[in-house]
């Protein structure tokens, strides 16, 4: 064990930390608005926004994000349309998380009892009122802890936008890995930085699951 | 795209991805088993049980699979642990996917209406009747969509077998991407197969949640 | 029941959009012969954009973000002969070729042998360095002190490499078996080799003599060499003659005015003569 490795790229390290979590907020927002869209969209009722919508979450999850982001970087630039890195990187991981996030979403608002959205359409609330007022603060609260699953899900797999060339903190751990042929040192030091950010995170989820149920 | 490459490959491919699905299949049943017992375990009353079963699943969720493996498999034998690949890549899959199975799990168990449990107690049914017949239903209705998310994520996350040499689809999709440079093959290869295995995943946890509820109505 | 519904036609709008992906691919390739002039384009720039993997010592190597390395050191020089600056991009290798392919970037620079396989679909520069075969040990095994010592023992190297190939070669020789591990990338079969997996690693002598300086108290080198003498070249897209007839011109140039010495003798410890021309590749 080689402790100067830590020390010679805390820096490194830390800055690529700082990439990785500053693209999965990106990508875990953008993503719960696509994710509550097409929730919304397999919930209505009506036949065509719920085939889309079904059809969406089977495309965005079926799909490795590896394989949408060299095909949204790479591949669209060879029939002429070119995305910057850092799109390509906040766009793949928004359109992948939002098809988790639909389905965390679609989970939980069936875990709302049914009784309710009958009593909402029985007090006389429309459709916007009832969606917004009774079921999806419901929603939204029981689906918190998956929710930061995902979240904290999403921090590991934006290791991948390194293949747009962006250097995140796995990236980052195999470059010091190769350069100082000290791969275990490199890998527990990244790792730190991972476990500082998700159990961050996960103290933040059950802090606001906590409001939440009080809020109740 | 270049067919003949893609013909020429296609057996090694093949064996891949069965590679790829008996890796996940048994590390996922590892870790499903692993992670019931770390659920039905952190409802024990001891407070040191409890606080280790923390740490065991915040350091097994909060740290990349990709390090954890390389740390298994590489630091495995400085402390007497020498794994084969493939077994460091079931072991290590197993104990990953424990981490999110047993907090799903475990929302399952906290899901349970308690006048149910209360129920069955005063009617005098035994503790594993409970568990059986009561709280595990009740637990794998709440628990089958995650559970399925999961193991999608799970099944992608076997890519990452590659780097210790287990021979499964990235591995083979790699070498075929050094041995004749083709660009995006592999990459259109990779994303029919695993659109394939998530959409079967997708499918059989749909029966079994419809399945589970059927059951549950069925007794309600 | 709606559910079920749902699923079955998003399975089939899922499958018409993979194949009319696939059809494009097909189609991408088709028109991209009518490339303009990459060269022309470069110039006019002013600037050349490479990419590489920053993960192969001592050729590339990413210290705290800064590029270093014998390729780093070549292509500034390389550079300087066009007169115009460089930019780099370090990537997985997953993603170099659709990187080249999609034009986001001129030249790989990332060291690779010449396979005949390989040139089918792209263009190759006059060789860079040498890459002959050659083998690492840990550095308290006594048992192995020549590559013949390798008989009945474990050797791992990457993935579709030419040092694999001539080690394979060699391996057949011998009087036992080899068995030999391949790896998608050197830097794990270095691990493995460190924690006793492996008897030897392959790779090129100039990767392993510098892992070797790096980490005498682990790593030895095996010598001699061995197999027929490989060289490493930077790759092109094959449409890109111009290019790549440029970028040959400065290294042969930089080859006669003692450049490429003096970048060899900082990684290598010592000068290595290369050959001029783009060699004919054996397997």
């Amino acid at each position: 064990m080689r402790f100067s490795v830590f020390s010679h790229s805390f820096g490194y390290l830390a800055h690529a930390a700082g990439v990785t979590l500053a693209l999965s907020l990106a990508g875990i927002a953008l993503g719960f608005v696509i994710g509550m869209a097409v929730c919304v969209a397999r919930l209505s009722g009506k036949p065509w926004p719920e085939r889309l919508g079904a059809a969406y979450v089977s495309v965005f999850r079926g799909v490795p994000l590896l394989v949408l982001l060299l095909f949204i970087y790479y591949f669209l630039a060879t029939v002429g349309l070119d995305v910057p890195a850092l799109v390509a990187a906040i766009g793949g991981l928004s359109l992948s998380s939002g098809a988790y996030q639909a389905e965390i979403l679609r989970g939980a608002l069936n875990a709302v009892p049914r009784g309710q959205g009958e009593a909402a359409v029985a007090l006389g609330y429309g459709a916007v009122d009832r969606w917004r007022r009774i079921l999806l603060p419901q929603a939204v609260r029981i689906s918190v802890p998956p929710l930061i699953n995902e979240f904290i899900l999403l921090i590991k797999a934006s290791s991948l936008v390194s293949v747009v060339g962006i250097a995140e903190l796995t990236r980052v751990s195999m470059n010091i890995a190769s350069m100082t042929y000290r791969p275990l040192e490199a890998y527990l030091a990244g790792g730190f930085f991972y476990l500082v950010i998700n159990l961050t995170l996960a103290g933040l989820g059950s802090l606001a699951e906590r409001r939440l149920a009080r809020g109740a | 795209m270049d067919w003949d490459v893609l013909i020429r490959y296609a057996p090694s491919l093949g064996r891949g991805f069965l590679v790829t699905i008996a890796c996940w299949a048994s590390g996922c049943a590892l870790g499903l088993a692993l992670g019931f017992a770390v659920a039905l375990a952190a409802g024990a009353r001891s407070l040191a049980l409890r606080a280790v079963l923390r740490v065991y699943v915040e350091i097994l969720r909060g740290t990349p699979f990709l390090m954890q493996l390389f740390i298994l498999y590489a630091g495995g034998p400085a402390v007497g642990l020498r794994l084969s690949a493939t077994e460091a890549g079931i072991l290590g899959l197993g104990l990953y996917s424990s981490a999110y199975f047993s907090e799903i799990f475990r929302a399952g168990f906290a899901a349970v209406p308690r006048g149910q449990v209360e129920a069955a107690m005063s009617v005098g049914m035994a503790p594993w009747d409970i568990l059986a017949r009561v709280r595990l239903p009740n637990a794998l209705v709440a628990a089958t969509p995650p559970i399925v998310n999961t193991l999608i994520v799970m099944s992608k996350e076997t890519v990452v077998l590659s780097i210790i040499t287990v021979p499964e689809l990235m591995y083979q999709m790699q070498t075929m991407a050094a041995e004749t440079f083709t660009a995006f093959d592999a990459i259109f290869a990779m994303a029919v197969f695993y659109w394939c295995l998530v959409e079967v995943v997708s499918r059989l946890g749909r029966r079994v949640e419809q399945r589970a509820t059927a059951f549950l109505a069925s007794r309600a | 029941m709606q559910d079920i519904e749902g699923f079955r036609v998003s399975r089939r709008t899922a499958l018409k959009w993979s194949l009319a992906g696939l059809a494009a691919t097909g189609l991408a390739g088709g028109l991209r012969s009518a490339a303009a002039d990459t060269l022309a384009d470069i110039k006019k720039r002013g600037e050349l954009v490479v990419a590489t993997e920053m993960q192969f010592p001592p050729f590339d190597i990413s210290d705290n973000g800064v590029y270093k390395g014998v390729d780093r050191e070549l292509i500034d020089a390389v550079a300087k002969e066009l007169g115009v600056k460089v930019s780099y991009l370090d990537l997985p290798w997953t993603s170099v070729l659709p990187g080249l392919e999609a034009k986001k970037f001129d030249l790989v620079i990332a060291p690779v042998t010449i396979t005949k396989e390989r040139m089918k679909r792209y263009a190759f520069s006059v060789p860079i360095a040498d890459a002959t075969a050659s083998l690492m040990k840990r550095a308290d095994d006594k048992t192995i002190t020549k590559p013949e010592d390798l008989a009945g023992k474990t050797v791992g190297g990457q993935k579709g490499t030419a040092q694999v190939a001539q080690f394979k070669e060699f391996a057949a020789k011998l009087p036992k078996p080899v068995e030999v591990k391949e790896y998608v990338d050197n830097n794990q079969s270095y691990a493995d080799l460190a924690a006793g997996r492996i008897d030897a690693a392959i790779n090129s002598l100039p990767n392993l003599a510098y892992a070797a300086s790096q980490r005498p108290e682990a790593f030895a080198l095996v010598l001699p060499p061995f197999g027929q003498p490989t060289y490493f070249s930077w790759v092109a897209r094959p449409d890109d003659q111009s290019l790549i007839e440029a970028v040959n011109a400065a290294i042969v140039k930089l080859d006669g005015d003692g450049t490429m010495a003096k970048i060899q003798t900082t990684w290598f410890g010592q000068p290595t003569a290369l050959p001029t021309t783009v060699p004919e590749p054996k397997i």
